[in-house]
């Protein structure tokens, strides 16, 4: 149910935007409260929080080609004079440019998205506790164990001339991790589960738990890979990592504006084999980003972005789609209603091809099955990779051999990544689990995935 | 919002509650969002954010668990969420430790009277007042100007007030030799209003951008074999807190600790000494989460582990005597050595600094740097360094330069052998 305060706030919403458009050429409100419950059950800590809970709204308005925002958090007795002074500028620095205003159509809705599995606080730490004890029990080189669950349950009204939806939905992550010592050396593994049922993410938390602990184990004796170009079969985590840093943050439009995206001159054109195709979008599958309408007011999409190695188009926020007189798609998101909207990617991942997993590692001569996403960071000005996996697995003659790497930076220019992709297998699987920021802020909750992917890269 | 007083009267109410601290936080800023030149939006900022940990204790063990305060709450719903906290902090068990007691209560509260439009104006013309170059431009450009109070008050009878200022700005500058454009990053962040000093620093990165676009590959020079790497800027921070955390009072007690009191963490003779305030280091704060007044602590003496430092959780489970509460600066004080005749790398940017505490290693691909080759530098651009921290730490050197970042004060340059460059 969409939350009742929220709900009480709709008419002080109308009212602020009835009152504002006598001054302003474009007013929305956006109103949001994000309800987080963290159990966090561990060796050595234990806690159940309300963490990075928000309620707040942020009021937009345009006037003469310039938007300006006020964000607070209540809107009952504001007046709409205090909106006009704190946003209004006597004297700034800017040249003479006017952006364009948002154009909307006529949308009301009420969209609900409920977690079906009712736990109690309980319930969901007695489930954490025993796979916690479980792994304990299981090897004494397990120094710290941490189960981590988070509900996040989010709801949102939007308010214009035009538009009045609302949203209410819930996200649930299990998150593990495993810190092994052995003498001087420590080693950890993790693995985060995403779902929007409760009782599933911790169902899939235990079935991965000691898959997760035998992996920070072998962590123990891996070695440095030797820098060098080999033949990669990325998983799906990996895969997804690829498609959100290396390549998605390229299409988010708002830097096809600022001309900081070298994709805007490949629309078209090939950025990758003719076997790779590549999604986003809030409603492109159900994860942690799947919502019904972003923070400017326009309902979730799906956007192929590559079709056979063609790319087709970005994604964009309101504002980025009427600078470049295209159409939004629904990825205009803030960090939280303080902060600014911005073009995000959502959930960002490759398309299935028709290889068979197993018959992708019988073609490896010698290489290595990359694993688990360690972190990224863009480049879409020059598309230069940086893409940091936990692990990698040695595969010879179509076998692996039990040697493990760690860690594993993949760097190189994208296109050549993307275009020496040989075999793409039949399954894919999103990873409903991460966040990510723009630069080096604005966090916002992502999802990305894919297939397992055989392509050539330099490793280091 | 509800007031300070009726949410202390609140919690005060609930008698299950042991004991409690109560944050609460103002802020006021004003926002500018450029592409190139022209202003696309601008922002006004106004939130209180407040936040309770309501502790629930006995004689062998404590649960604590955190309260959100919003507009919507009055002292009705304000009851029931520390009901439900009261409930929460009982299933969620750890072993007993005390709040920290009062010592002093910090009133640091100036009332100055600002004009954040106006400044956020005037930081504005001098990010462009460097934007002078025909090739090279300003691409993108925000500016932050806010104001905070953070108000700080336990049931352990501690009251600190805080206020702060801060101007951050992020730009992207661009250069372009003509085929191709090449960007940078830069994020500035400063306490107080120094516009002859933003102007500097958006013009120096312009020039770096300059040198990225004019930068050579690895294969089109010759590195010898053991050229020193200076690495600089935020991998110095990425590295001292990654040393610092080591001699944690939290990793000491987990054992995940790679160093322990009296460990030789190099041969080179440096301090390091954990500090709450350091003029200029914007990270600097007086008190930590639990209110303790903080006082600076040497945790690394002429190269060897002196100390840890730490929360007052884990502070208390390794019974230390005085628990010196959360440091957030770093000091490292060294001889510095001149590096200038030798070839050497200077890493100017990464595109992220990696570092992975378990093992050890770090590095990244590098956007930008710099190589003496004995006569001159050449930019360079498209690769990567890799080391062990805990390795390379051993024979570090450090700069006769000094820097002054967020968390960090020291050493301008960290001076690394035996890194991997590839």
């Amino acid at each position: 149910m969409l939350d009742q305060y929220l709900k009480s706030r709709i008419t002080d919403a109308e009212r602020l935007v009835e009152q504002l458009q006598k001054h302003y050429d474009y007013v929305s409100v956006l109103g949001t409260c994000v309800r987080n419950k963290m159990i966090l059950v561990s060796t050595h800590v234990n806690s159940i929080d309300e963490v990075d809970s928000e309620c707040g709204f942020v009021i937009k308005v345009y006037k003469d080609g310039r938007y300006s925002e006020y964000s607070c958090n209540d809107i009952r007795d504001l007046k709409s004079t205090e909106v006009v002074k704190s946003v209004t500028l006597n004297q700034v620095f800017s040249s003479d440019f006017k952006v364009k205003m948002l154009e909307e159509q006529p949308h009301q809705e009420d969209y609900l998205r409920e977690d079906p599995a009712d736990l109690s606080d309980t319930e969901i730490t007695k489930a954490l506790t025993e796979v916690k004890d479980a792994m304990h029990k299981k090897d004494e080189r397990v120094i710290n164990f941490a189960a981590r669950y988070m509900k996040r349950e989010t709801s949102k009204i939007f308010v214009s001339a035009k538009k009045r939806l609302s949203q209410k939905y819930d996200w649930i992550n299990v998150m593990q991790l495993d810190v092994v010592r052995e003498g001087d050396v420590i080693k950890s593994n993790y693995e985060a589960e995403g779902e929007a049922d409760s009782a599933l993410a911790l169902k899939k938390f235990k079935k991965h738990a000691p898959e997760v602990l035998d992996i920070a184990l072998r962590l123990l004796k891996a070695k440095p890979v030797k820098p060098g170009k080999y033949t990669i079969i990325t998983d799906p985590s990996i895969s997804g990592l690829i498609a959100h840093e290396a390549f998605g943050h390229g299409v988010e439009m708002d830097m096809f504006v600022k001309n900081r995206a070298k994709a805007v001159n490949y629309v078209g054109k090939p950025v990758a084999s003719k076997l790779v195709n590549m999604f986003d979008g809030a409603s492109s599958c159900l994860s942690a980003a799947s919502y019904f309408f972003d923070d400017d007011g326009v309902e979730a999409h799906n956007t192929q972005i590559i079709k056979d190695g063609i790319l087709q188009r970005g994604i964009s926020d309101s504002l980025s789609a009427m600078e470049l007189g295209s159409e939004p798609t629904g990825n205009g998101r803030r960090q939280d209603f303080s902060r600014k909207v911005y073009t995000r990617m959502t959930n960002t991942w490759f398309g299935p091809g028709k290889d068979k997993y197993e018959d992708m590692v019988k073609s490896v001569k010698h290489g290595y099955l990359l694993c688990q996403t360690n972190n990224g960071m863009e480049d879409p000005k020059n598309w230069q990779i940086q893409c940091t996996a936990s692990y990698g697995l040695e595969i010879k003659d179509g076998k692996f051999t039990g040697e493990m790497i760690a860690p594993v930076v993949i760097s190189g220019y994208v296109i050549d990544l993307l275009s020496s992709i040989s075999m793409v297998s039949n399954k894919v699987t999103v990873h409903g689990s991460g966040m990510c920021g723009k630069g080096h802020k604005e966090w916002v909750f992502v999802s990305d995935g894919g297939p397992y992917l055989k392509a050539e890269a330099k490793l280091g | 919002m509800m007031k300070k007083n009726e949410i202390i009267s609140c919690i005060k109410a609930n008698k299950k509650i042991t004991d409690y601290e109560l944050t609460i936080q103002d802020k006021n800023s004003r926002e500018l969002f450029y592409v190139l030149d022209h202003l696309e939006i601008n922002r006004a900022v106004k939130t209180k954010t407040v936040k309770i940990e309501v502790y629930v204790a006995d004689k062998k063990t404590v649960g604590s668990s955190t309260v959100t305060v919003t507009a919507a709450d009055d002292g009705k719903s304000l009851a029931s969420k520390l009901n439900k906290a009261v409930t929460k902090a009982k299933q969620a068990r750890n072993a007993y430790y005390p709040l920290p007691e009062k010592t002093e209560n910090i009133k640091d509260k100036k009332n100055v009277k600002r004009d954040l439009n106006d400044i956020a104006g005037k930081v504005a013309k001098a990010v462009f007042k460097a934007d002078v170059y025909k090739n090279g431009w300003i691409n993108s450009t925000e500016i932050f100007v806010s104001e905070f109070t953070d108000e700080f008050i336990s049931s352990k009878g501690i009251s600190h007030t805080a206020q702060s200022f801060k101007i951050e700005v992020e730009c992207i500058p661009t250069w372009s030799n003509k085929k191709e454009e090449f960007e940078l990053y830069k994020f500035y962040e400063s306490n107080k209003p120094d516009y002859r000093q933003i102007t500097a620093e958006i013009d120096d990165i312009l020039k770096l951008a300059k040198d990225r676009s004019n930068a050579k590959t690895l294969k089109e020079v010759d590195l010898p074999k053991d050229l020193i790497v200076l690495v600089k800027n935020d991998m110095l921070e990425v590295i001292t807190d990654s040393i610092s955390s080591q001699l944690s009072y939290a990793s000491v007690f987990m054992h995940e600790n790679h160093y322990s009191k009296n460990d030789t963490i190099s041969d080179t003779a440096f301090d390091l000494t954990m500090k709450p305030v350091v003029p200029g280091c914007t990270g600097s704060k007086k008190y930590d989460r639990n209110g303790i007044v903080l006082k600076p602590k040497k945790i690394v003496s002429k190269g060897k582990a002196i100390a840890y430092f730490g929360d007052q959780r884990f502070g208390s489970y390794l019974k230390e005597e005085k628990i010196s509460g959360s440091l957030p600066v770093c000091e490292v004080k060294a001889d510095g050595v001149s590096y200038k005749k030798e070839k050497h790398l200077i890493i100017e940017t990464f595109s992220s600094p990696q570092m992975e505490e378990d093992s050890g290693y770090w590095g990244g691909e590098v956007r930008l740097a710099r190589y003496y080759d004995g006569k001159k530098y050449i930019p360079l651009t498209g690769f990567s360094i890799a080391g062990n921290i805990y390795e390379n730490m051993k024979d570090v050197q450090f700069s006769e330069e000094t820097s002054v970042l967020k968390n960090y004060k020291g050493p301008k340059y960290f001076i690394f052998r035996n890194i991997k460059i590839s």
